[in-house]
This record gives structure tokens, sequence and C-alpha cells, in this order.
């Protein structure tokens, strides 16, 4: 499929210059064979070719004499010379109904306007037609330059087709999978980012915006690195460096901030939104995935200790083939919880089979690997090359065979130094009631059915057999099946049992596990409720991959063995046959890969990292979509600085913490949202492509969250662990939720303020149930991997933020703190609107403010709020699946039974109530959602 | 403490879209409702069409073709006969399952329909039978997520969003796609009726069938109305001042815009569901007045209501058709609950001259098989998943009136006739609507996506 340098100089020589000096489009047999026959063949032969059964409309349209002589219209396919009287001109245009039906007929596979003109092009050349030979040489010839006015042509593994092997690629779509270069800083700046930024500006005509207020650049500091706003000690430290000397106090902002456990918290969590972090499997079932947070944990901490992202990449995708490389006595279990990043795809095997299963997991592996270092969405050529980059399908499974011996499994894996384990006994106690209630009452079900079952062999004259053991019996020799039981009981038998699975799996999460992978044959049957490692050594091959015709198991293709993406030209191996090889052996296979990833020379990794962070911190990336460097993907607005900064970054040992310092202390970072010629810059450049201006960012759903804690003062900083449980809004807590066969057990918030009030990293994250508020604001759906944030403002945003018991019980929190810190109202509200904003109020809002408080405080002494309570149990309601008769049973909630919950208004007097007005407001404003 | 700044330090420039300088939360509101700015104000259908709004009837589990509208008296006679059909997962010994119930035709057109359907009949003339439907997925969460999404993966826009995305919606006080689930909700959840990649104000709304219609519609109870009102007047005041210091900051306005919709639908949305005012003759037409129909008749009513308000997509769920086992009682309970009010949702749509741009459709996510495996080692009479026959209704907005579009082979298994993937259903749905498949797109992760994922025909077979 490679092509052959030496035979297409051959052709060349033969056909002779004055074809090939040629341009195609003043050569008509040229134009034909490599544009207008291609495209008759692709697009028109099926229905207007040879075989005559299938032909449409009696037109035949593979050969001039045939095309001249037309179909049932009578009239002829062309005129020489004359497009514009040429029905199959006409006809493709789609403009010429009803006298020539669009064609062809679906609109999907319209002419694109290219080839709409070659059509015309070729008729106005007088529509000559070349024989197959004269045809080949031109294509040949064709082939033999790697660069013509249609494009580039790039060396892949080959696709499907020879159109596709040799088809032509525009420069522009290209950029990702070519070398990144050495680029020089096109003027002088102090910052590197500077020069780019300001040299194309200049170019542009444009002045950069004026650097912001100190304040501002303190806030955007501290949500871009920590995720929580600064306190007002804060900005007054950082105000009284700043007034001595801007750029040391700057700096020093930026190192401490960096060096703050909370640094990796926030970068982690754009890390977990590319994975799609998840608690749990997904799927009908909706598993606990026991211990995922331990690769939570592990992304936090190598964020915090700045480990080289080349490392960071490997120990994802081979971290458990590392660790079986290391000693046996010095095995690092980090590697093996690193691997957790193949197991993040919501995946559950239930009534699927084993190949499909398979199939279903590596896919989506294939694709979160593509997606999160590659930025490349590897999907778009699982069924066919791809449409638009030089990624052939082979390619896909080639990377899909890398992947073929990956098995899932629960993996014991110590606990290290570095993890937090508090909480464990106390978690293991509750899950373990929650067990016990479970297991006691399916036994007393199945006791039930038994002494009926018994009764009945009695009757029967038989011996009596459990349930298990006279599965298989005829039906008989058996009582029937739910013998003894009502229908509402049949339908609680099942709930129970579901629920023994399920409490069963959540005491995993104490033991010394992770969600883990290792190399092995397929097993014989999969399911998700229990994926242990096989007790002895997995021997034999993993099985062979095949392309899949439509990416279908049903239509296997050519086998292939593992390898990487070929079209960005970067060898996997030093074998020059195939040089984008992996090795074939059951071990190594993802380690081969992740190094291919991290190789200086791959075009893509250090660009698809630093596109993400240079995101994070302007809001807006260098190249549109992070997970798509395709050709359908936003271009690069400074291309040579993200060579720049690629260069640098891997120059530099791949390090994140220097790259936020270059970022940050750029003039680009710090300039103001704020630009005096605004209104020709929204002409010019509306989406501020130029970075001349600051733009400014609402918070993240997590961000708002933990900024709220942190203002009223409840935030327990404690880092990692295992997951905690906010309080929810407590109707969908306790709504409930199908899952196979049953409803979920009703989310149970944490007992103590300290356990629920944690960052929101660490709160529970269940595939089928997000926690409305965060979802509210844009909490990603953790199915699909997330590169960049939505933030629109919709109304049940407002109700939420003004209603909620949520934002109530943090208002009261706010009013009680200022209260306790402060006597008069007067300093009372100065406070609040400090903590909450990082200013003090003007006075105009101050005397507005206050007089709004004590409007509120007469209010209140009229209103005396409802005390809130909670259930101990609940009964359920549930159609039970197999008959649809509706059921009743009894779930318990053991953790108010000594709940300990926030203060809220009916706790607190009118005044505090009146003040807690105020801090809502403050919560609602435009200021404390937006950062400049 | 340092206290410096004052919030006008900035000096006064051009206010927000450069409006002038006293906007009033409620002046905000008149100046932007009837702006296109709002991505859910009304837009113009693509071509003429046949229907406005959608109502869709989601039995959840999937129900039986052979039990409800596609009777096979070949089936029938193979009853507990072994079946040697290879199904999905199922291993074992397979046996073929008789319907449990007599069919018979109904209406002018002779519809197909069993007997446990007592008041259908009586709108008979007004269905269109498709027969030719095939799901892909065998599992319930993906199936339907793939028959409200057009995708199995979950993370798709839904139909109802598509829909609202391409027409908008008349009613700017309410959202435009709306969601009524029992207690629980379906397997897949929420993302049933996600926004997907559009903008979040096109996500389903669901109206909670217990407690607040819409999570923290109203604020706790010891704040009335007016308590509301003061703090919005006092927030926008301390908005304002921050417009000013940011004068270049273009989504405050559309945020506090936000804020007053708010308002305007814990107004409205309770008014909508109160149905205090409907007569006592539309509660028992409904089913409102007996036990078994009284959640699914009160759900078809608001849906009628909320139509005539101008929502654009309304959806019910109803669940517990998955009949595996005990299929004649499961069905039959599961028909009861659905059968009267549907009746009374079509007969009031035609009455009120509704029906004929309302769209509505009865389907579930896939069909059943016409045999069955044992279960706990017993011959259970039910049936399994099956994605290559289904049933489904449709009614008003432009679709056949008393016809039967699609067939099955002989004993209900796969479809035979007129047959088309979902994406087709999709596709033809959005053409009622006046919407082009192929145009109605979006941009996101680097390319156009469309509702049918790669494009789709339309059923021309089920258009009058």
């Amino acid at each position: 499929m490679r092509l052959s340098a030496a035979i297409a100089a051959l052709i060349a020589v033969s056909i002779g210059e004055t074809c090939a000096s040629k341009d195609a489009s003043h050569n008509g047999e040229a134009l034909f064979a490599l544009k207008v026959f291609p495209l008759l063949n692709s697009k028109c032969f099926a229905c207007h070719g040879q075989e005559k059964e299938k032909v449409k409309a009696q037109l035949v349209l593979t050969s001039r004499k045939a095309m001249l002589a037309g179909g049932e219209s009578k009239k002829p396919g062309f005129i020489p010379g004359s497009p514009m009287r040429s029905p199959i001109y006409l006809a493709v245009t789609r403009k010429h109904e009803p006298d020539w039906s669009a064609m062809p007929p679906k609109q999907n596979d319209r002419l694109t306007k290219d080839q709409v003109q070659s059509l015309s092009q070729w008729i106005t050349l007088g529509a000559p037609w070349p024989d197959e030979q004269t045809r080949a040489k031109y294509t040949a010839l064709e082939r033999s330059k790697p660069r013509t006015a249609d494009g580039l042509l790039i060396q892949t593994s080959g696709g499907l087709s020879e159109e596709w092997t040799y088809r032509r690629y525009q420069p522009k779509d290209l950029w990702a999978f070519q070398p990144i270069k050495k680029v020089t800083k096109p003027m002088n700046a102090e910052n590197p980012i500077d020069a780019f930024i300001l040299h194309k500006l200049e170019q542009s005509g444009v002045k950069p915006a004026p650097q912001a207020h100190f304040r501002t650049l303190a806030k955007r500091a501290y949500y871009n690195l920590t995720g929580l706003p600064p306190t007002p000690f804060e900005i007054y430290q950082f105000r009284l460096q700043w007034d001595k000397d801007q750029s040391t106090a700057w700096s020093n902002l930026i190192n401490k901030l960096l060096a703050s456990p909370h640094y990796g918290e926030r970068w982690g969590q754009h890390w977990l939104d590319i994975v799609r972090y998840s608690d749990t499997g997904g799927y009908s079932n909706d598993y606990e995935r026991s211990n995922a947070w331990r690769y939570r944990d592990y992304v936090i901490r190598a964020f915090n200790s700045d480990k080289p992202y080349s490392d960071f990449v490997i120990e994802q995708i081979a971290g458990d083939e590392l660790w079986k490389m290391q000693p046996a006595k010095q095995r690092d279990p980090e590697l093996l919880i690193a691997s957790s990043f193949l197991r993040m795809g919501p995946w559950d095997p239930a009534m699927v089979k084993v190949p499909q299963a398979r199939q279903i997991y590596l896919d989506d592996v294939v694709n979160a690997v593509g997606q999160t270092f590659l930025s490349t969405t590897m999907r778009c050529f699982k069924c066919h090359d791809h449409k638009f980059d030089p990624l052939p399908t082979r390619d896909y499974y080639r990377m899909y065979a890398a992947f073929a011996g990956t098995q899932l499994a629960e993996r014991p894996a110590p606990f290290l130094k570095e993890e937090n384990v508090s909480g464990f006994e106390k978690g293991r106690s509750m899950t373990q009631k929650m067990l016990d209630f479970a297991t006691s009452r399916f036994e007393a079900i199945y006791n039930k059915q038994e002494s009926a079952a018994s009764a009945w062999f009695t009757a029967h004259g038989k011996d009596y057999m459990d349930e298990r053991s006279r599965r298989n019996l005829p039906d008989e020799e058996k009582p029937p099946r739910h013998v003894g039981l009502s229908p509402e009981e049949t339908g609680r038998k099942k709930v129970r049992e579901q629920d023994k699975w399920i409490w069963n799996r959540r005491m995993e999460r104490y033991k010394p596990m992770v969600q883990g992978v290792y190399n092995g044959p397929d097993p014989k049957s999969l399911n998700a409720r229990s994926m242990r490692m096989p007790k002895s050594t997995p021997k034999g091959a993993p099985s062979p991959i095949h392309i899949l015709m439509g990416g279908s198991l049903e239509a296997p293709g050519e086998k292939v063995s593992p390898g990487v993406l070929s079209g960005m030209g970067i060898p996997s191996s030093t074998d020059s046959a195939d040089p984008y090889k992996l090795t074939k052996s059951l071990h190594g296979r993802r380690l081969g890969l992740a190094k291919w990833i991290v190789d200086p020379r791959n075009t893509i990794t250090a660009r698809s990292i630093i596109n993400r962070v240079w995101q994070h911190h302007f809001g807006r990336a260098l190249a549109g979509n992070p997970n798509n460097f395709g050709a359908k993907g936003g271009k690069p607005t400074h291309p040579a600085l993200l060579d720049w900064l690629a260069s640098d970054f891997m120059e530099n040992g791949w390090q994140l913490k220097r790259l936020h310092r270059m970022i940050m202390t750029s003039s680009t970072y710090r300039q103001s949202g704020q630009h005096p010629d605004i209104s020709m810059l929204r002409t010019m450049d509306p989406e501020n492509k130029l970075f001349a201006y600051r733009s400014p960012r609402r918070l993240t759903a997590e961000e708002l969250r933990d900024s709220l804690l942190k203002t009223t003062g409840e935030l327990n900083p404690m880092a990692g662990g295992l997951p905690v449980y906010p309080e929810i809004n407590m109707e969908v807590a306790l709504q409930p939720r199908m899952i196979q066969f049953s409803i979920a057990p009703a989310y149970q918030p944490s007992r103590l303020p300290g356990q629920r009030n944690r960052r929101s990293i660490y709160a529970y994250r269940t595939r089928g149930q997000p926690d409305p508020f965060l979802e509210l604001f844009n909490q990603p759906n953790p199915n699909d991997s997330c590169e960049e944030r939505d933030s629109t403002s919709v109304s049940p945003q407002a109700l939420t933020l003004l209603n909620s018991q949520i934002m109530t019980d943090r208002s009261i929190a706010l009013a009680m703190r200022v209260e306790k810190e402060f006597d008069t109202l007067h300093l009372q509200v100065k406070r609040a609107v400090q903590l909450a904003l990082g200013r003090v109020p003007s006075k105009t809002e101050w005397d507005s403010l206050k007089k709004y408080v004590l409007k509120m405080e007469i209010y209140h002494g009229k209103h005396q709020p409802v005390p809130v309570t909670y259930p101990r149990s609940i009964i359920r309601s549930l159609v039970e699946e197999f008959t649809g008769q509706p059921f009743q049973y009894k779930e318990i909630l053991p953790v108010f039974d000594d709940y300990v919950p926030d203060r809220r208004p009916a706790d607190v007097n009118p005044k505090t109530r009146a003040l807690a007005d105020l801090c809502l407001l403050l919560f609602n404003s435009n200021e404390f959602i937006y950062v400049y | 403490m340092f206290t410096d700044m004052n919030p006008f330090h900035c000096g006064r420039r051009e206010y927000l879209y450069g409006l002038g300088s006293s906007l009033g939360a409620l002046a905000m509101t008149d100046l932007l409702a009837g702006e296109t700015i709002s991505p859910l104000a009304p837009k113009k259908p693509m071509h003429q069409p046949s229907a406005k709004a959608v109502i869709m009837l989601f039995m959840e589990g999937g129900p039986s073709q052979v039990d409800t509208f596609d009777p096979k008296p070949r089936l029938n006679e193979r009853h507990k006969l072994e079946s040697k059909r290879s199904a999905g997962l199922a291993t074992g010994f397979r046996f073929y399952v008789g319907s449990p119930f007599k069919s018979r035709k109904v209406g002018q057109s002779g519809l197909d329909m069993s007997d446990q359907w007592i008041h259908l009949p009586e709108v008979a003339d007004e269905l269109c039978n498709y027969r030719g439907c095939q799901a892909e997925s065998l599992n319930h969460p993906e199936a339907l997520f793939h028959m409200n999404t057009g995708s199995r993966l979950g993370s798709d826009p839904a139909l109802g969003a598509w829909a609202n995305y391409g027409l908008g919606s008349t009613n700017q006080n309410l959202p435009g796609y709306i969601v009524m689930s029992e207690l629980a909700l379906p397997q897949g959840g929420s993302r049933n009726w996600s926004n997907g990649f559009l903008p979040a104000h096109f996500q389903g709304t669901r109206l909670r069938p217990e407690g607040s219609p819409i999570l923290d519609l109203h604020p706790p109870a010891h704040k009335t109305r007016q308590h509301q009102r003061q703090a919005l007047d006092q927030l926008s005041q301390l908005n304002e001042l921050h417009a000013k210091k940011h004068p270049h900051h273009r989504d405050l306005a559309a945020r506090m815009e936000s804020y007053e919709l708010a308002y305007r639908m814990q107004a409205e949305v309770p008014g909508v569901m109160d149905l205090k005012g409907e007569s006592e003759a539309t509660r028992e037409a409904y089913g409102m007045n007996q036990k078994h129909t009284e959640k699914f008749g009160t759900q078809c009513l608001m849906a009628r209501r909320l139509v005539e308000k101008g929502v654009r997509f309304v959806q019910i769920f109803s669940g517990g058709w998955d009949s595996h086992d005990y299929l004649e009682r499961g069905h039959s309970s599961r028909i009861r609950s659905v059968d009267k009010p549907m009746t009374a949702l079509i007969k009031d749509l035609k009455q009120r001259g509704m029906l004929d741009d309302t769209l509505v459709i009865w389907t579930g996510e896939f069909g059943r098989t016409p045999d069955n495996n044992r279960r706990g080692g017993v011959y259970s009479l039910g049936r399994g998943h099956n994605i290559d026959a289904m049933t489904m209704l449709l009614a008003g907005g432009g679709v056949k009136k008393g016809a039967v579009v699609g067939a099955t082979d002989e004993i209900g298994a796969t479809a035979t006739e007129v047959v088309h993937p979902i994406r087709d259903l999709h596709v033809t749905i959005l053409h009622l609507l006046g919407l082009d498949d192929n145009s109605l797109t979006y941009f996101h992760g680097g390319r156009y996506k469309q509702l049918s994922q790669f494009g789709g025909k339309v059923i021309s077979e089920l258009i009058a």
C-alpha cells in the first residue's frame, strides 16, 4: 500500500514533461483521471453502472459513449464544452429540479463543491475519456508528488481503499500531524508568551489591555490555581507586598498557590473531567467501583508533586506493566492505582455476551486514550477510514490490539502512607448495618418460601431440596416458583437480594484494592459485580484482533497486530518493515504505546497538554477543541506559540508548575477585562482570539460550592480518602431511582457537618444520580469526556441559588459567622460583603444593604420558619418487574438516627435570619459568581 | 484591614449593550423577552410543519407487540412448544408463549387491539399503528437512551431538546421541554431528557410527581412571594452597581434576566399544575377518579394543558412493561393503567382542535420476543427483550389515521415490512415538526452533530 518513489519516478518519465507540468485543471484527461472518474466511480456507478438489473432511469455512465447516449430522458448526458446544458452537471448541482432530479438522490451523498466544479470543468474542456491505462499513468504520476495544488500526501499504514490511501490533505488541516517546530520568539519581551501574543496584536494593530487591578489579579490567581477565593486577609497581605514591588508580590503569590495542596484539587478536577471520573460503573446496575477514589487521589498527588507529565501518561496507560517489571519486594502500589485510568469509562457487561462486552470496553478505552492524551477522537475511524484526518481504520484496530490483553480486575494494592484512610471504621459499621438489614429481610422471606417448599415436598412424598438444588428439576417434580409468597413478597425478595449485592460490594471499599487491569486472555464470563484477578497467573494469548468492517464483530476483515498511529510518521519500533508496530507478546503492548505517546517527536502529546493548561488559564484554548486536533477541530490561533511552549515544556522535564509560572507571570495573563477599544474589538475579533483583553468566566459547579463553604468558614480542607456525601436536595436524595431489578438505595448524607463540608472533588459521584446542585451548574456527565465546561445561565440555577435548603444553610452560616466576629449591624454588613466579595462595600451599597437587613428583621419577626426534620426510614413503592403488580417495602436510613444537621432558619432568631437574607443575596450576586 | 475602593472608581461607561444607564429589573425583562437573544424564542420551522408539539407516552420496559396491537394466531398455535430461535443472551431450553389475550378488530379502520384495551377502540380511527421499527440495544438503559437521544451512550441531546433547539418555545415563562415520570426515574435517569452538548436551556425539565414540581421552585415556607420580590430588587441593585464596574461583561444581563424568568416561572408553573379548574367530567374521562389510572391520567391531562400553554415537547414515562414472567397479569395491569387516560387525551385534543397539530406517540424502548426461556427452572409465561420487532402508536400531527404501517413475521419476531431503525423514526418526527434532520445540526467536538448521528430517512408511509 505504501508509495514507491522509484515506480513513481519511472512513470513520470514515460508520461513526459508536457502533461506533468500542466495543471490538471487545464488538462481534461488528467482532470478526468484524477477527479472525475473517481467521483463517477464512488457516487454514480452503483445505480448507473454495468449491472443491467440495477441501472436506474436507463442511464449508464460508465463510458463516454453511454453517457452521451443518455437515459430515459432521451437527452445526451452532457454537451461537450457546455456544462449549463449538460444534464449530468445540472443534476449534481441539485438546483435544477424538477427538470433534473438532484443526484445522487441522498442529501448526505451530495457532491462537494470541488467535485461539482471538477465535473463542470471537465465538460468545458470537452469531456475527454482516456482509457484505463492512460488513467493509471496519470494516477501514478499524481501519487509520486508529495505536494500538489490539491494538498499533501500523507503516508499511513494504509486505508481500506486506494482512494483513501492516496487522498490529499490541506496543510492547514494537518497541523497536529506535523512536527513540533523549533520556533524563535518573534520579538523581544521579558516573557516568551508575551512575545508571541504582543507580536500578533501588533500585527493586527491592536493594543493589549492594561494590567488588571491587584484585587482582580489576586482573585484570578486563587481561583485558577486552587479553585477557592482568597480570604480578605490574604488579599490584604498580597496588597502590602504589591505596593512594595508588584512583580515580586505576584510571583510570590503564584509560588505560594502552586505549593498549596488545593492546587492539585483544582487541576486534578480538570483531569477528572477529561477521564470521566465516577465512583460507579454506570448502566443498569451502576455498581460501585470500590476504591475508585484512590485514582482520584493519585491524580491530585501527581499535580501537587509536579510529576512530569510524561510519567503521568505512562503510569496511567501502563502502570501495571511497570509494576510487574519492578523487583517483587519493591513494587509500588501507586503504579497500580494509576492504571485505574483504564477503568474510568462506564461499563457493565450485563445482558451482553463476552465478545460484545469486550468490544464495548475496548472501543471505550481506545477512544479514552486517544481523546485524553492525543486529542484525537478515535471513534471517528472505528467503522471506516477517517473522513478528514490521516487516520486509517487499520490504525484504530492496531491501537485496539494494544489493549486486546487488557483485562479488568479489582486488584490487591496496599494503602500508601500518603493515602487518607480515615473514617474506615465508621463507614464499615454503617455499611454493615445496611447489609445486615437487607440480609435479615431477605432471609425472612426466603425462609417463608422454603417452609412452603418443604411442605410441598412432604405432601408429594419427596425429600426437601433447597431453591438452588431444585432449580433444574422438571416443573412437575418441584414446588412452583416463589411458592408460599404473595406477589408483594416476591418483589421484596428480589429487592433485598439486590440490596445484599450492593452493600456487600460497598464493604469492599475498605479493602486495599484498586480498580485495576492485568494482562491475560479474555475471561469466560464477566460480571461487573465482582471482577477479580484469576487465581493463577493468566496464560495464553490475547484474542486476535481484526479490522472490524463497519465496526461490527460479525464482519471481521484483515487481521492486525498491535501498533500506533502511523499518520504522524513517528515510529514506535526500529523494524523498518513495520515501524509503527508494538510488541505482540502479552506484556508490554501498553507500555510501548505509552512510550510512543511521550516520545518527544510525537507531534500531538505536548501540544495537547499545553493547550489544555492554556484553556484553563484563559478560558479559551489555543486550538479550539482540546479533545480533537483533527481537520474538524478548531485550528490554533497562535500555532507558533503552541509549538514554542511545547518544545520548551519537553526540554524542561514536562513540568506543569513551570508552565503555570510562565503563563501567569506574562502580561497577557495579567490583563484587565476592560479594553479602551472594546467596540472595535467586538467587531474585529468577537471571540477575543487575539487575547487582547481578559475574558471573565463563571465559577464552575465545584468552585461555586467550595467558595460558599470557604466564605462561611465551614469548609473542611482535609485532603483525599473515602468519598464524602454532601447534603443534596433531600427530595432528590430520597427519590427512587430504577436500577436492574430494583430501586437504588437512597442517598444518605455524611453524618457530621465536617464530613459533609469537604471540597466537592471528594464528593461521591454516581453515574446514575448526579448531585442536582453541581449538575445544575454544569458539572459534566461522567459518561463523556469533557473538554470544556458549559457555563450557561438558566433559570433553574436562580431558583436553586435563591430557594434551596443548601443555600439557606450557607446564608445562615455566614450570618452567624459575621455575628460572632462583629457586634454591630454596621460592621456585620461590611464583614459579610468583605468575606463574600473580597472588598468592602461602597457607602451607597453599605447603606442600602443595612436598610435591607433592618427591613427583613421586621419581616422575620412576623414569619416563623418550620423546623426541618429527617426521615429515619422510607417506604418504597415499586411495580414488580415480572408481574406488573405494585408492591411496597421499607428502606432504613440509619444516618439520620444521630444526624447533626447544619444550623437552620428555625434555629436562629429573626435578626440572624435577616442578616442571612443579605448573605443569600451576596451569594446570588454576579460579582460572587464571576471571576475577572 | 484596608478600606479603599469606591465601586464607581471605574467611572461610568457604556452600559450593557449600550441600552442606557438605568435599567431596572423590569425594564430588562421587557427588553430581552422579545429579543431573539433568548435561545428559547420561537424560531421559524425549516418547512411547512404538520405538528407544532409532541406528546410522547413512553412505556418503559418494552411493551409486547403481540399482546397489544399486532396479534399472531400462528404463535398461539405453538404455545409452550420448543423454540429454536436464538435470542440475545438467553441460553437453555426456550419455548413459545402464545398471547394470553384475545385480539379483535376495532374502529371503522379495523385496527387490531387485544381485548385488554377497553377504551382505546373509541379513538382507533385516529391512530396509526407502526410495526416496522427496530431497536439496537437489548439492555434497558441503552435502549432508552437510544429511543430518547438517538444514541445509546447516554450523553447526547434528547429528541425534545433538539425540537426546542430547532423551534424554540412559544411560552417564555415555561420550559419548552417537560418530562413527567413515575416517582422513580426510568433507567438511565435524567440522561434520557438531557440537553447533551446543546446549551443547557434545552434540557428537559422534570415535573416531579410529589413535592415541588420543579426543584426549589419556591422559597422556604417562611418566605413569601413579596419577600422574594424585595430580595430580587435588592439583588438587582447589587448587580447594577457591579455591571457599571464591568461594562464589558456581556453575560451579566443574561444572568439577571434568568432571575426574572425564574420569578415568572414561580407564578406560571403552579397555575398549569393546578387542576382544580378542570371539570368533574374531565377528571372522570382521564381516569383520575380511579386508583389504577389516577397517576397516568393526571399526567395526560397535564400534558394537554402544557401543550395548550405552548410547551413544545412533553414526555410521560410509565414503567413496569418488562414482563419476563406473569405476562398476563403484568401486561393486563399496565394496559389498564394507560388505556383510559390516553384515550381521553386523544379525544380531548381532538375536541379542542389540537390533535391536528399535536403529535402523540406511544412507544417503548424495544419490543418483546415470541418465546421465553425457563426462569428459576420453570415454564415462565413471559417474554424477553426484542430489538428486531416492536410496536408503536402515533396519532395526530400529520400522520395517517386508522392505519397499520409495516408488518412483522408470522410470530411477531422480526419486522418484515417498512423496516426502519430508530433514527428514521426520529427523522420523521423532526420532519413532522418542520425540521430537517440534516440541517438541524450543532457544532460540537469538532463536527456538526445531528439527532440521527449520520443522517436517516423520513418514513413516508407514516405520513398522511
